[in-house]
């Protein structure tokens, strides 16, 4: 039942850090996010230090990220253009948004602003989908039995996005944008993500239905494919700069995050793109609430390891 | 005057011989102070989750007993947390717990206060009290922190299984063998790899008179070590490892759900 890991010193239920990787890679599959605004807590929870269980969430989410590509791209549900585009402007946005964190930090007193800045992000992104999404069922529900269910909104052209020159036509997604409108988005996100110190994906998910008005499905399959890359990249420098992954822990969790992303994948197909968003924007609340919770109440003992979200 | 001495000189035997019938009675010291640890080396395996020891030895019957466990004194740093704008809590600050033992587990016959004076607890560093007076908490820019942060300090790693103190829990047996003492200490999984002191204190009169000592220690084995080692010693190759092993085993569960008819 137990199990030691090598690098973050500790030995943990193995059946335990399995179910936590199901569950996650679940949500993972079915929403198109990494799922590490979740995991790094509850790995903290079983006792592993903050700083190995971000890092070694990044190697975890590589296998559920591919497991969950895998399937949607059979599915054709994966924009490879679109999450070029956003890939390179995440990767350009991570590195400049660890440059703003260095100066910030160098400051003082920025951690409280960050935090700040994390929980109203996710609470707006979160009560906006929450309504949206509410709104569209209610739409769709008063539509005559024989109208399509809401599925991808329909594309909204004009004003500034229409005007900015690099118009592509992204098949998949069926929608037409400057190639600079997923870069810019892609960096914004990426340099966000940098600085609350997680992959992003819940902003990324959002930024894809609404801004870049691209169907549900194929915003999962192709966040997941930018995950992806993402996290290779994520899990190779934390190993190879600060020694904190935990290749045993990583493996543990992703025997249960593999199998979590292809039940998710099975699910999503089974639920419409409004019941999805309804559902991701009620966890992103819940994360929102819990944050909130936490910051309030006194902790029961006011010393931790360093790192951590 | 022959017959004076010569009767003097049985007293004196006499009296030598009660003297020492008491001394032998009232202190059977003569027993050295022994210590062993059983088992006093430690592999970690994949499979480890902490080890039961056996403190064991020979003592004098009336003395007290102390057993001690501990590393070296290391620098600790942790963030600690504070209320910012009077409403919420993060992790504001550095605190450094200067020459702090990575492990402190305690074991005795008696209650430390009754069997010790504070200055001879605090001088062989004996229980947590004498632990607060030692260990030094310095903030980011060097000034010593409150004490309260030695609380949170002791809750902290009373929580991870590594501070501890069982007062009491030594077991003392008299016979045929001498007498013996015995206590059993459940090894914490989450002490970090090292060699640790194991020190038996005998007490008598509110004071330490003998000491004797062996070591434990805790070591990486097999995998295990050679993990460790990789994730050191070459980063880049344990990065791409990580990295090319996950990946297969998200494409390969990707592809074992197709066979089985997953997909739609």
């Amino acid at each position: 039942m137990y199990m030691y890991l090598p690098i973050a010193l500790t030995s943990v239920n193995y059946l335990v850090v399995m179910g936590l990787g199901l569950s996650v890679g679940l949500l993972s599959g079915l929403f198109g996010v990494g799922g590490g605004f979740l995991m790094t807590p509850l790995l903290m929870m079983v006792g592993i230090p903050p700083t190995i269980a971000a890092a070694t969430d990044a190697n975890q989410i590589v296998a559920a990220s591919a497991s969950g590509t895998i399937s949607h791209w059979r599915l054709g549900n994966v924009d490879f253009k679109m999450g070029l585009y956003l890939l390179i402007g995440g990767f350009a946005g991570g590195a400049g948004g660890v440059q703003v964190i260095k100066l910030l930090r160098a400051t003082g007193g920025a951690d409280f602003l960050i935090k700040m800045t994390y929980v109203v992000m996710l609470g707006l992104v979160g009560s906006f989908m929450f309504v949206e999404s509410l709104n569209a069922m209610r739409k769709s529900k008063k539509a005559s039995a024989t109208a399509a269910p809401a599925a991808a909104p329909k594309e909204k052209k004009g004003g500034f996005f229409a005007a900015l020159p690099m118009q592509t036509y992204f098949e998949k997604s069926g929608v037409t944008h400057s190639a600079l409108v997923p870069l810019f988005l892609g960096t914004f996100v990426g340099v966000l993500a940098a600085i609350m110190g997680v992959g992003g994906g819940f902003l990324m998910v959002p930024v894809m239905i609404y801004m870049l008005r691209m169907p549900m499905h194929v915003v999962v399959g192709t966040s997941l494919f930018q995950i992806l890359f993402t996290c290779i990249e994520v899990t190779y420098l934390q190993a190879y700069s600060n020694h904190t992954v935990d290749f045993i822990l990583a493996i543990i969790l992703l025997v249960g995050s593999v199998f979590g992303a292809q039940i998710g994948t099975v699910l999503g197909r089974k639920l419409h793109g409004d019941q999805l968003k309804i559902l991701l924007s009620i966890i992103v609340l819940a994360v929102t609430v819990k944050i909130v919770l936490e910051l309030v109440m006194e902790p029961s003992i006011l010393l931790s390891y360093a790192g951590g979200h | 005057m022959k017959r004076a001495i010569m009767h003097s000189t049985r007293f004196f035997m006499a009296m030598a011989l009660a003297l020492f019938g008491l001394a032998t009675l009232s202190v059977p010291a003569a027993q050295a102070l022994t210590c062993s640890v059983t088992p006093d080396n430690i592999p970690i395996t994949f499979t480890y989750h902490g080890a039961q020891l056996a403190i064991t030895g020979q003592s004098a019957s009336t003395d007290d007993l102390v057993v001690t466990i501990t590393s070296e004194p290391v620098d600790t740093a942790l963030k600690n947390y504070e209320k910012v704008g009077g409403l919420v809590w993060m992790k504001k600050g550095t605190l450094e717990f200067k020459d702090a033992p990575r492990v402190y587990l305690l074991s005795s016959t008696a209650d430390l206060s009754r069997i010790l004076d504070a200055a001879e607890l605090n001088r062989n560093l004996l229980g947590f009290d004498a632990l607060r007076e030692h260990i030094r908490i310095e903030d980011s820019k060097g000034n010593p922190a409150d004490g309260k942060w030695f609380d949170e300090y002791l809750k902290f790693k009373k929580q991870e299984n590594v501070y501890d103190m069982r007062e009491g829990a030594i077991v003392r047996q008299h016979g045929e063998n001498g007498n013996t003492y015995r206590v059993d200490v459940a090894w914490p999984y989450q002490a970090p790899p090292g060699v640790y002191a194991v020190n038996v204190l005998a007490v008598r009169n509110g004071k330490v008179v003998e000491r004797a000592s062996a070591n434990i220690e805790v070591k990486s084995t097999g995998t295990v070590a050679a993990l460790s080692k990789m994730a050191f010693d070459q980063a880049g190759l344990y990065g791409i490892m990580a990295v090319i092993v996950a990946l297969l085993a998200g494409l390969g569960v990707g592809a074992i759900f197709k066979k089985g008819g997953g997909s739609h």
